[in-house]
């Protein structure tokens, strides 16, 4: 049974590790080694110039700029705009609450890959087309990082927000320094989300932005040219650069995200 | 003094108030208005349509042919992903194999485009990667089936990490004690993972699978990068064809009618995913 057990876990890693293994042996890839009469494994010799390549690509820096930036901010936005919400939901006492709590939530039911035609002349009024702003405006607001951060803010001791008030702490001030340190698991899963959600995001930024220097690094892999050029290995190569770092980050804070997700009620 | 605490309330909720109306509410309300008017390309109103968009859309072959797609890819990808992340973590639930959850994790920095470019690497032709570890002499995007399984493969990898952690975690938080008493009492593994474990992550295996049957509905971008919807438009779903026709044929009753359907069956799906919570 142990036996079993550990060859299904061995086939499972080998089958979910395959494709990054692959892209890793095909950054190395001479042209020859992708139009030989068989199917390489492994590249017929070591070397760096695919990365070489991609590095001398223009613009490349750029494009990876341009990806991390707006997962950043959106990120830094999201988590602001839901804990600044959910804080008045659960702190404060005001007319229509009920009401607005409805209309936000409601929007769960509206799926944003629906909206893309509409959100996209919204865009193009507004004139921000080809900026980062127009890239993360309508991937901010979530309606189910909020429903996450207005079910954890529901669940805290109002008492110690009496007594933040009495100490004459303004709102912010107990938001940044007390309400955040209470609501960390939930706080990490929206901004982890929220980060890889904006950081893989293909249709939207494809859409929205024209001029090559504001391209994001997802949609520059798939224009580079490298394809037509037959320079397939200077394609996994820019794969790499931008994919690895994020599997170092993701072994270090396996733990830190565990725990943040295990403590997060989802459901 | 009221009303200075009030309108400080509405100042807090002001931006999520601002964002949800503008790129959720108001869109789909413009979609389901213009999903009953006759527009021009360039967006002028030329009249009332009834139902008239509902039905020339409806009756569209290529619509058709996108939502059997869609459906065939549901029907394939939702139990192989609900039954793969399963297995992958209730194999490693005892937290005692670091490197398998590593490897499980790992898929989670290969961002959607990158993983879909090694995806067409793998199964690019006769002579391809998988052809040789298989034996198999498939040109996989070239035919519609296969060019199909790839696109089930790659949403299998794009999902995966996330269902896993969700998944392991929630098997991480069972409380120690009782699985404890259970083996004290003499309860197999197997036992212990049928009637107690399983039972106790069924709401997060539930929340996965309805994300993931959202996820199916709503799949585009990876047939995008694939396929291009291909060979021959079979593999186009509902939203690359909605995509091909708002983007590049200016058909706004055929965006609009898609938007609304698309929104009213999600929401009868979250509707549906609600009440079984209860």
């Amino acid at each position: 049974m142990r036996a079993i057990k550990r060859i299904a876990i061995i086939i499972l890693c080998i089958l979910i590790a395959f494709p990054l293994l692959y892209a890793f042996s095909m950054s190395f890839f001479s042209p020859s080694d992708f139009t030989d009469s068989y199917a390489h494994f492994l590249p017929g010799k070591l070397g760096f110039s695919n990365y070489r390549k991609a590095f001398s690509t223009r613009l490349f820096g750029r494009y990876i700029l341009n990806s991390v930036l707006t997962a950043v901010l959106s990120m830094a936005l999201r988590v602001a705009v839901s804990v600044s919400a959910s804080f008045a939901f659960s702190h404060l006492a005001f007319r229509g609450r009920k009401a607005l709590l409805i209309i936000l939530l409601s929007t769960l039911f509206i799926p944003q890959d629906a909206n893309l035609y509409q959100n996209y002349t919204t865009i193009a009024r507004l004139s921000l087309l080809d900026t980062y702003l127009g890239i993360i405006l309508p991937g901010i607001f979530s309606a189910s990082a909020m429903l996450l951060m207005v079910s954890s803010c529901a669940m805290l001791d109002k008492d110690i927000y009496a007594a933040a008030q009495i100490d004459g702490s303004g709102d912010i001030r107990y938001i940044a320094s007390i309400l955040v340190h209470m609501i960390k698991p939930t706080l990490i899963t929206v901004a982890l989300q929220a980060f890889i959600g904006s950081f893989n995001s293909y249709l939207w930024p494809l859409l929205v932005t024209n001029k090559p220097r504001m391209r994001t690094i997802q949609i520059a892999l798939t224009m580079l040219g490298f394809a037509e050029e037959g320079a397939y290995g200077a394609q996994f190569a820019s794969i790499m650069v931008i994919t690895l770092p994020f599997v170092a980050l993701i072994a270090a804070g396996r733990k830190q995200i565990m725990k943040s997700l295990s403590e997060t009620r989802m459901h | 003094m009221r009303m200075k605490r009030e309108l400080k309330a509405y100042l807090f909720l002001a931006p999520a108030l601002i964002l949800s109306v503008t790129f959720f509410i108001l869109p789909f309300l413009r979609s389901f208005a213009s999903s009953f008017l006759k527009i021009s390309q360039s967006g002028r109103i030329l009249g009332f349509a009834g139902l008239g968009n509902y039905a020339s859309i409806l009756g569209n072959e290529y619509f058709i042919r996108s939502v059997l797609h869609t459906f065939v890819f549901a029907i394939v990808f939702v139990p192989l992903n609900a039954l793969i992340t399963l297995s992958a973590a209730a194999l490693t639930r005892s937290g005692k194999h670091p490197v398998s959850e590593i490897v499980f994790f790992s898929p989670l920095a290969f961002s959607l485009s990158a993983l879909a470019l090694t995806m067409k690497q793998i199964f690019r032709g006769k002579v391809s990667i998988i052809n040789r570890i298989t034996g198999l002499g498939i040109s996989w995007l070239s035919d519609s089936v296969s060019a199909m399984a790839v696109i089930v493969i790659l949403g299998i990898f794009l999902d995966f990490a996330f269902d896993y952690m969700i998944l392991y975690a929630s098997f991480r938080s069972i409380d120690r004690r009782i699985i404890e008493a259970a083996e004290l009492d003499g309860a197999s593994g197997a036992q212990i993972l049928m009637r107690i474990e399983l039972p106790l992550i069924m709401p997060a295996f539930a929340a996965i699978v309805f994300l993931s049957v959202k996820d199916a509905l709503l799949i585009n971008a990876p047939v995008m990068i694939l396929t291009e919807g291909g060979p021959f438009r079979s593999t186009e779903t509902i939203m690359y064809y909605y995509y091909l026709e708002a983007f590049k044929s200016g058909n706004r009753a055929a965006e609009s009618v898609i938007s609304v359907i698309m929104t009213l069956s999600s929401a009868a799906l979250m509707a549906i995913a609600g009440r079984r919570r209860k």
